[in-house]
């Protein structure tokens, strides 16, 4: 068909791709410039040029930052390492073929849907000292009531703790629906080559994964990076910045503080750092298709 | 089949159905927590040793829906519905015919372009926001439905075009050739031929940007003040004076989270597709 034109193809993308230049591209450009100036919305003074000195600041001079950046790469870490062993284990587990394991699998997955803000609201009662009940629960095992959310060594964990309540069952989707796609041909071929169970795993099951582990990895270290509903909801950063993961940071000093500029040049950074992680799961999809 | 071997299989049937229940008991319980709590009197929310059992009152959800927040819980909703029934129309449709333009006419870079979309969807949102606030600041649209609607539909867009694309890349060419020998013209075969074969993908597509405007917290927390403002604005709002009506927030948080709930537990088997961006079907 001779007509596939640039012009007619360019009507069709021409409404989708304005709304992305206004709303995603330009913001981006507009969060780069702004991140060069001097610029606080809490005094009426016009922005003023400053070249790299918000990010030489966030860089060389501000704890604060660099701790919201450990704090994330902690959170990040944690989360995703105990989503991604426990979703991959369960994908194994309602792989089996059984009836009352199908109706229990589709049932889990609830978690994914609960607005974060409501996870935020639901778990910060479970949490709360005087009648949480998992406060009430570690007291029945014979425990001293943890300080959840107040505690500097445990709060992170608490976070965690929600986080992969949230996303296991995300994890567990994907694996689940790469195991039913995987060739059964392929397992017969190998029971017929005389592999035991171990070496299957190892050598066939493993490998055909490996773009949904990709897929895992990089989805969840992108979305739990980006992560700041948990935090709102239940330690506002702290006990003492000891949840302070780099969104929160960017989202007080954006909106409470107001210092735009210096929020802006954190948001370039971790814009940075999102599109090389980014690139590096669209090279993996892309060699998929 | 030995029976002791039988016996063996059985019991380890049992042993992944009972481990299957721990953790759907764990997905389970906070979401218990919430709806019991909602339905229990004062005295049982506050209490230390937490009571399993409890007379049901609906005193919290009378007072979420009818007392404490009034009128604005309602008002809440329907902003809710709106922005996200709006956003996710207009995300499909302007997405359906972005992801034909790209998959039908490829130019050089056509792919990359699709790639840069999509990869617009990582972005933190809460990177975007002092450039988007400043702008909806200057054209004086803070706090109007139009703002949210814009946005979500930008954010979901890319999400949208890249899974759309997919699958209009499945439907082969000649189909559209024949329609076009049977003098269908190009924006007849876009509605009429092609549409109609990727109705999962419309599905799919819809589930996942409705779940995102339900559910989206950032841009509307910091774009609406009141009159724009949805469900998660409200939920948060009140944070702070939290101590005092745990009832009535887990009334106003079961609702906000039933419709999607439903919604996706029935379609559950459009969600993969979608959620893993088209790489795993």
């Amino acid at each position: 068909m001779k007509n596939y034109s640039l012009r007619t193809s360019l009507y069709f993308i021409l409404p989708a791709l304005v709304i992305i230049l206004a709303i995603n591209i330009f913001p981006i450009i507009y969060a780069v410039w702004i991140s060069f100036q001097n610029w606080s919305l809490a005094y009426v003074r016009p922005p003023q040029y400053t070249g790299f000195y918000n990010y030489e600041d966030a860089l060389f001079f501000d704890d604060r930052f660099i701790n919201a950046v450990f704090v994330s790469l902690k959170f990040v870490f944690l989360a995703v390492l105990i989503e991604f062993i426990l979703g991959f284990s369960l994908a194994f587990l309602f792989n089996q073929k059984l009836k009352a394991l199908n109706f229990l699998r589709v049932v889990s997955l609830t978690p994914i849907m609960v607005m974060p803000v409501v996870s935020g609201l639901i778990w910060f009662y479970m949490f709360n000292e005087n009648f949480g009940v998992l406060t009430y629960l570690v007291t029945l095992l014979g425990f001293d009531k943890p300080g959840w959310l107040t505690d500097p060594d445990i709060a992170l964990f608490s976070i965690v703790l929600a986080d992969v309540w949230q996303w296991t069952p995300f994890v567990m989707l994907i694996f689940f629906a790469a195991l039913q796609s995987l060739p059964e041909y392929v397992y017969e071929a190998a029971k017929m080559d005389g592999l035991n169970k171990i070496q299957i795993f190892f050598r066939i099951t493993l490998p055909l994964l490996k773009p949904a582990i990709w897929i895992v990895l990089i989805l969840r270290i992108i979305d739990s990076f980006k992560m700041l509903e948990l935090i709102l909801m239940m330690t506002k950063g702290g006990p003492g910045g000891y949840t302070e993961v780099l969104p929160w940071y960017l989202y007080t000093t954006g909106f409470i503080t107001l210092d735009i500029g210096y929020g802006a040049s954190m948001a370039v950074m971790m814009l940075i750092l999102v599109t090389i992680l980014s690139q590096f799961f669209v090279k993996k999809i892309e060699g998929k298709n | 089949m030995s029976l002791v071997s039988i016996k063996k299989n059985i019991f380890k049937d049992y042993l992944l159905v009972l481990l299957a229940l721990v953790f759907v008991g764990f997905c389970l319980f906070p979401i218990y927590i919430m709806i019991t709590t909602s339905f229990k009197s004062e005295k049982d929310i506050f209490a230390w040793e937490h009571v399993w059992f409890f007379k049901p009152t609906i005193q919290s959800v009378y007072n979420a829906f009818f007392i404490f927040g009034g009128k604005s819980v309602a008002s809440f909703i329907l902003n809710s519905l709106i922005t996200t029934f709006t956003s996710t129309l207009l995300a499909v449709l302007f997405g359906a015919m972005a992801a034909y333009g790209f998959s039908r006419y490829k130019f050089k870079g056509s792919k990359h372009i699709a790639f840069y979309i999509l990869s617009t969807r990582f972005a933190p949102p809460v990177a975007f926001i002092i450039p988007i606030y400043l702008m909806v600041n200057f054209f004086n649209l803070l706090d109007t439905h139009f703002t949210l609607i814009i946005i979500y539909t930008s954010m979901n867009l890319s999400l949208s075009i890249w899974i759309l694309r997919g699958y209009f890349n499945e439907i082969p060419i000649e189909i559209e050739e024949a329609a076009y020998i049977d003098g269908y013209t190009r924006v007849e075969i876009f509605w009429k031929v092609c549409i109609p074969l990727i109705k999962p993908g419309l599905i799919t597509t819809a589930i996942l940007c409705s779940i995102f405007s339900w559910n989206e917290f950032l841009f509307a927390v910091i774009l609406t003040q009141r009159d724009a403002s949805t469900i998660p604005v409200y939920l948060a709002s009140f944070q702070d004076s939290m101590g005092l009506a745990w009832g009535e927030f887990m009334a106003v948080g079961a609702m906000a989270v039933m419709p999607i709930l439903i919604f996706t537990i029935i379609l559950q088997k459009h969600l993969v597709r979608g959620l893993t961006f088209g790489a795993i079907r």
